[in-house]
């Protein structure tokens, strides 16, 4: 599949570059101090943090990757954002950011070493450190493959160009320039790309169409969840609850890169709004992303002149679902418009991810390992500095990921095992006052262990079980939800066991980390529709309406 | 130049700049039969229209 850009593509793709880095230029004045570089001075409207909070993720695993699961897992892929997503959203606006913003922490980790100790901050700090880098390296490399494959440009000048310009804008203005890109990129991949849903919904018939052609599992999202073996995905509800529960309450509620999003709103009340508001336009983004999957599994039922692109190996490549139906229908002008969107979601998955590394960076690992108590004016060098060092780091990884596929196999495999303990860590410490540091450290510890003892000990499409192969799982997916829910599970044990057996911290250290010892919040606007938990509520009807329209 | 770094300004701008230049694409280039023209002239609608009501916030707020 080729691509052929004309002049109009070229200068919307040349606008846009020029927009994203005239941001830089334009934020750069408000830039004095390390708080407004690397937390944009806590004073960004309501607005632009939910729509930065969803965009930050809103990256090419979710555009390329969600369309790709729409065309494999059919509607079930809603639950990543129906049954996952959503509800840990309004759990960290309702109940998790008071603790958060309350604590004036500058990150996540920060949040730890506040409520916990060093060791535990170190542990979270370092470890998410690497995986910003590794997941903008990433993002890097995927992007340049994918402008290889269609439009045959030379892999080297993407990452160049991509890396280039990130880099300068974020240089430039720091978080708020990211934050406002990120906000310009919303706009940009939901109107590129909604034309693609529009028309091909048109030429299927609409949802009516794509029922009438694919089979029942692929367009009901609960219906064939009573086993696992009766739908594509090769989960049941039980399993689903339990995995998604840990693993993307586990995502949405402690990473830093979208938390981060929240922790620089004006105050308290909208901090907690940021991710009740995001979820709004969160929980429309399936008609978005997954519909194009749908779409390019009915479309060739129809004389459309479209076929499914194959991979490699014959079998179809669904990685290409939403840039073939791109190429399918979008003509000159608009063409630009839609490839503008997926380079737009690629920048913004990498520039989310240099922001929180450069934050965890300064404030994390330099500030209480290197120099202490340098002035303010040396912790923002320092800042600008990291920025730059995290897209060199980067460019490796992509470099590195062009070169041993099977790296950035381990290395995911890695970055899960660490991830999926962390939420019950967060969990006991904010809800817990008894849990202490030793018990959040060895928690941590044994959460990961647990993880990579299901993970050494089970085989799902081929991977795993390098311990034993012990037990067979039917999907990848169940495998990953299987993992989440056993390491949070274990997290818990060994943390409250710990917790027992260690000293409590000493009274009144704890004041405004943990749910008990934390006055209640009373400068709540008046009207319910501004205040976060009726709010919440209304988002959580809306969201299990769109549960049952699919069910 | 507060007004100009406002990002409504910014996005409002951008927008309009594009959505005019996909309607004015609808109306000048060649089409093959299939839905390209109308694919450049409705989406070029809708984003000038989002992108005036941006400037239109821009200059109210």
């Amino acid at each position: 599949m080729q691509l052929d850009l004309h002049a109009a593509d070229y200068a919307i793709i040349s606008l846009y570059f020029v927009f994203v880095l005239g941001v830089g230029w334009l934020v750069k004045r408000k830039v004095k101090t390390s708080n407004d570089y690397l937390m944009s001075g806590r004073s960004v409207p309501l607005w632009i943090t939910s729509l930065a909070f969803i965009s930050a993720n809103l990256g090419a695993q979710e555009v390329i990757g969600m369309a790709a699961s729409g065309a494999k897992y059919g509607i079930m892929t809603s639950h990543f954002y129906w049954i996952g997503a959503i509800p840990a959203m309004i759990f960290l606006g309702v109940l998790m950011m008071p603790f958060y913003y309350g604590s004036k922490a500058r990150s996540v980790p920060e949040y730890l070493k506040l409520r916990f100790d060093e060791k535990t901050r170190s542990l979270n700090a370092i470890s998410f450190a690497a995986m910003t880098v590794f997941s903008s390296g990433i993002s890097m490399y995927v992007l340049a493959r994918l402008l290889e494959l269609i439009l045959g440009w030379d892999f080297d000048l993407s990452v160049l160009l991509s890396a280039g310009i990130v880099m300068g804008y974020i240089f430039l203005g720091g978080l708020t320039s990211a934050v406002y890109n990120e906000v310009l990129q919303f706009f940009l991949i939901v109107l590129g790309i909604a034309p693609v849903v529009f028309v091909g919904l048109h030429e299927v018939g609409g949802w009516d169409g794509i029922v009438a052609k694919l089979s029942p599992p692929m367009t009901s999202s609960w219906r064939y969840m009573d086993e696992a073996g009766h739908n594509p995905m090769g989960v049941s509800t039980g399993m689903l609850v339990a995995g998604s529960l840990a693993s993307s309450f586990g995502y949405w509620c402690t990473d830093f890169l979208v938390v981060q999003r929240a922790m620089i709103a004006r105050n308290l009340a909208d901090a907690r709004k940021t991710p009740i508001l995001a979820a709004v336009p969160k929980m429309l983004m399936p008609f978005i992303v997954i519909f194009p999957g749908l779409i390019f599994m009915a479309l060739p039922h129809f004389s459309s002149g479209f076929s499914i692109p194959v991979g490699a190996d014959g079998a179809p490549d669904f990685n290409m679902a939403l840039p073939s139906l791109i190429a399918h229908y979008y003509p000159t002008g608009l063409l630009g418009v839609g490839l503008t969107a997926l380079l737009a979601s690629f920048m913004s998955g990498m520039a989310g991810n240099v922001t929180a590394f450069n934050t965890i960076w300064t404030f994390d690992i330099y500030q209480p390992y290197f120099v202490k108590n340098a002035s303010d004016r040396h912790y923002l060098w320092v800042g600008k500095l990291t920025t730059v060092a995290g897209i060199v780091l980067s460019i490796g990884v992509a470099y590195l990921a062009a070169g041993f596929n099977n790296i950035n196999d381990f290395l995911q495999v890695v970055f899960s095992f660490v991830n999926a303990p962390l939420f019950a860590t967060f969990l006991l410490g904010m809800f817990w006052k008894r849990a202490t540091g030793h018990g959040a450290f060895a928690g941590l510890l044994g959460g990961t262990l647990a993880a990579a003892a299901v993970h050494g000990l089970t085989v799902a499409e081929g991977k795993g079980g390098w311990i034993a192969p012990v037990f067979e799982l039917g999907s990848g997916l169940s495998h990953a939800f299987n993992m989440a829910w056993i390491a949070f599970s274990a997290n818990i044990v060994v943390t409250i066991l710990v917790s027992l057996a260690t000293k409590p911290a000493a009274p009144g250290s704890l004041t405004g980390l943990v749910y008990g010892l934390t006055p209640k919040v009373t400068d709540e606007p008046k009207a319910w529709y501004l205040r976060p938990v009726p709010l919440a509520i209304a988002v959580a009807v809306a969201c299990l309406i769109l549960n049952l329209m699919f069910a | 130049m507060e007004k100009l770094s406002d990002l409504r300004f910014i996005i409002g701008l951008f927008f309009a700049i594009v959505g005019a230049l996909l309607v004015l694409l609808a109306f000048t280039a060649t089409y093959g039969p299939g839905f390209g023209k109308n694919l450049n002239l409705y989406s070029g609608l809708v984003m000038l229209v989002f992108g005036i009501f941006m400037l239109w916030l821009n200059r109210r707020g």
